[in-house]
């Protein structure tokens, strides 16, 4: 048999032992149940693409250090390492691309929040949606209404408002809180927000490859 | 000069595609069976270390409790049962126990989790009994409880991970809205306790409501008579024993079964090698028939003529074994992963365990086989006669 033919049996080989070993970093946020999901978030939708990615993949160190320095904050989350893969969903409606949905985890007052996205081509938030939230009164973050007051907002909107602070202008800051004893997990919803809008910035919209 | 070696080794490479084929079949049965020895080592292990890790041979419950959080998720917290705390006293007394620990799980309903709310469960056990069970938890931060009814919470690696806390956050009871303070993370160990959030027994049972708990876990002295303790405990009213070594003991048995098939397949994997080896070398002995006539008749003996012969069935099984193992060795991690979707249960870790030892027997195994099916060959190859081998067309 030609050396060659041997290689290339021995690659194809090697790729598929490689392909289906179970990543040990940690696991990024994803859907509970994309199926049942997306079509919640995304109602005109008819098909969905699920794609992973990590800093590590798209850059590294320095990826890493720019999405903190455009997050104003020295670490992305608790226990994800730049390896950690990130979930992005790829919305179709029938075979044109509408949007994406994507997700983060952010430290909350009494447990990790949830942060999901859905966004239209241009960047835009469609809805919102929180995964997992903990609390007596968390549930009122869940409320459609508190939903519907993101409708629309894009990154530009956290350019003069500090989700960490919560100091700043423009339709935002003009949003209550509608738990006020649960400060932690408000802001932490909007850091989640303004993590989302940045990742999907840096891993989609501004990434010269166009797309996860 | 030319070793005989060297001879074998040219004539290999005259039908180099028969010759590839027939490495590839003997690399293949030597691929399924160092694996298969790899995985009746591996497997057996995996499952003492899993059973180990549950830090006890005995397990107490009421009569139809489950006894694992994982059943206990599934049952959406319900269909737990109770026993009373005295009996842990009653238990301890045995003389086979050394050590014993009371457990408390309870699950309580979180309206905030997914889309139409979820189970947060907790596992209420004792600082004083329960780390001794499992010495080898290890905390990544912090340590266990500072009392037996302090308000806090020791947290699995994954618990912690989902739940983004760090020692000195604050998490809550749902339906309860209990604080805790997180106290402790440990480090991954890849079994259920990565998952599991720790409270303080005391706490839990007050959290909940009830002075009963759901679970023991026994350990045994050294050399204790486990079948006598075990008669002992059936003997008590309402109550079910689960022994993990019964637990292994059926668990090796369902996979003896799937051993039994899986080796009757490498059996015939490596009977359909040796026909291969037989007709590569029997065709490549038939096709040479003059040459072997003129080698006879400048002298060669029939031994001679032999051992050529069988030099090449020994390079074809020494290559196609150790080629056979090498690939079994790289890609021995998707074995594991193929053993795991075909067994009804797999231990954590790896399940199939290859060493040097294992390598070595297996390639004897290959070569011994090779070697008798290439006897007749041989042994044909040997027996011609000289004159009527060249006349031969």
């Amino acid at each position: 048999m030609p050396m060659y033919l041997l290689r290339i049996v021995f690659l194809a080989l090697l790729l598929c032992s490689t392909g289906t070993l179970p990543a040990l970093a940690a696991v990024g946020c994803g859907l509970n149940d994309p199926d049942r999901d997306v079509p919640r978030l995304f109602p005109e939708s008819t098909s969905y693409l699920t794609s992973y990615s990590s800093i590590a993949q798209r850059g590294g160190e320095s990826l890493r250090k720019k999405i903190e320095n455009r997050l104003g904050n020295r670490y992305l989350t608790l226990y994800a390492p730049i390896d950690a893969p990130y979930t992005f969903y790829e919305i179709y409606r029938d075979k044109k691309r509408v949007g994406y949905i994507h997700g983060v985890n952010q430290k909350g007052q009494f447990g990790g929040i949830q942060v999901f996205v859905a966004l239209d081509l241009s960047g835009r938030i469609k809805t919102f949606y929180l995964q997992k939230i903990t609390g007596s009164s968390a549930g009122k973050f869940r409320d459609a209404a508190f939903y519907r007051k993101f409708v629309g907002v894009s990154l530009r909107d956290f350019d003069g408002f500090d989700p960490a602070s919560g100091k700043g202008s423009g339709r935002l800051a003009e949003i209550a809180n509608p738990a006020p004893e649960l400060d932690t997990d408000f802001y932490g919803i909007l850091r989640g927000l303004k993590k989302n809008l940045i990742l999907m910035d840096e891993f989609v919209f501004s990434a010269p490859w166009g797309k996860p | 000069m030319i070793t005989p070696f060297q001879v074998a080794c040219k004539n290999l490479l005259r039908k180099k595609m028969r010759t590839w084929l027939t490495l590839i079949g003997i690399m293949l049965s030597s691929w399924v069976l160092v694996s298969l020895f790899g995985f009746n080592r591996g497997y057996e292990s995996a499952l003492n270390r899993d059973i180990d890790n549950l830090g006890c041979q005995l397990m107490i419950m009421a009569k139809g409790c489950p006894y694992e959080a994982a059943t206990l998720m599934l049952q959406g917290g319900q269909g737990l049962r109770y026993i009373e705390e005295s009996m842990v006293q009653k238990i301890a007394r045995e003389p086979e126990v050394e050590r014993i620990t009371p457990i408390l799980m309870q699950a309580f309903f979180d309206p905030n989790k997914g889309e139409s709310g979820g189970i947060a469960g907790f596992y209420g056990v004792e600082a004083a009994s329960f780390p001794a069970m499992k010495p080898f938890l290890r905390f990544k931060n912090g340590g266990w409880f500072k009392g037996e009814s302090a308000a806090e919470v020791v947290m699995g690696y994954e618990a912690a991970e989902l739940e983004q806390r760090e020692v000195g956050d604050f998490t809550l009871v749902p339906e309860k809205n209990v604080r805790l303070k997180v106290v402790g993370i440990l480090e991954r160990t890849g079994t259920q306790d990565d998952g599991t959030i720790f409270v303080p027994l005391k706490t839990l049972m007050k959290i909940s409501g009830t002075d009963k708990i759901t679970t023991i876990g026994i350990t045994l002295k050294k050399d204790a008579d486990q079948a006598k303790l075990e008669n002992k405990l059936y003997q008590l009213p309402d109550l079910q024993v689960v022994s993990f070594s019964q637990v292994k003991q059926t668990i090796m048995k369902l996979v003896a079964t799937a051993r039994v098939m899986v080796f009757s397949i490498a059996l015939v994997a490596l009977l359909i090698s040796m026909v291969g080896v037989v007709n590569t070398v029997l065709m490549s002995v038939l096709e040479r028939k003059q040459e072997i006539g003129i080698l006879k008749t400048m002298g060669a003996m029939p031994r001679d003529i032999f051992c050529l012969v069988w030099t090449e069935t020994l390079i074809l099984c020494s290559a196609g074994g150790m080629l056979g193992i090498a690939f079994a060795l790289i890609f021995a991690r998707v074995t594991d992963l193929l053993v795991r979707r075909i067994l009804p249960y797999a231990p954590s870790g790896g399940l199939v365990e290859i060493d040097a030892g294992l390598a070595l027997l297996t390639l004897l195994v290959i070569v011994a086989v090779g070697l008798a099916s290439g006897i007749y060959p041989a042994w044909r190859a040997g027996s011609m006669r000289p004159l009527e081998s060249i006349r031969s067309e």
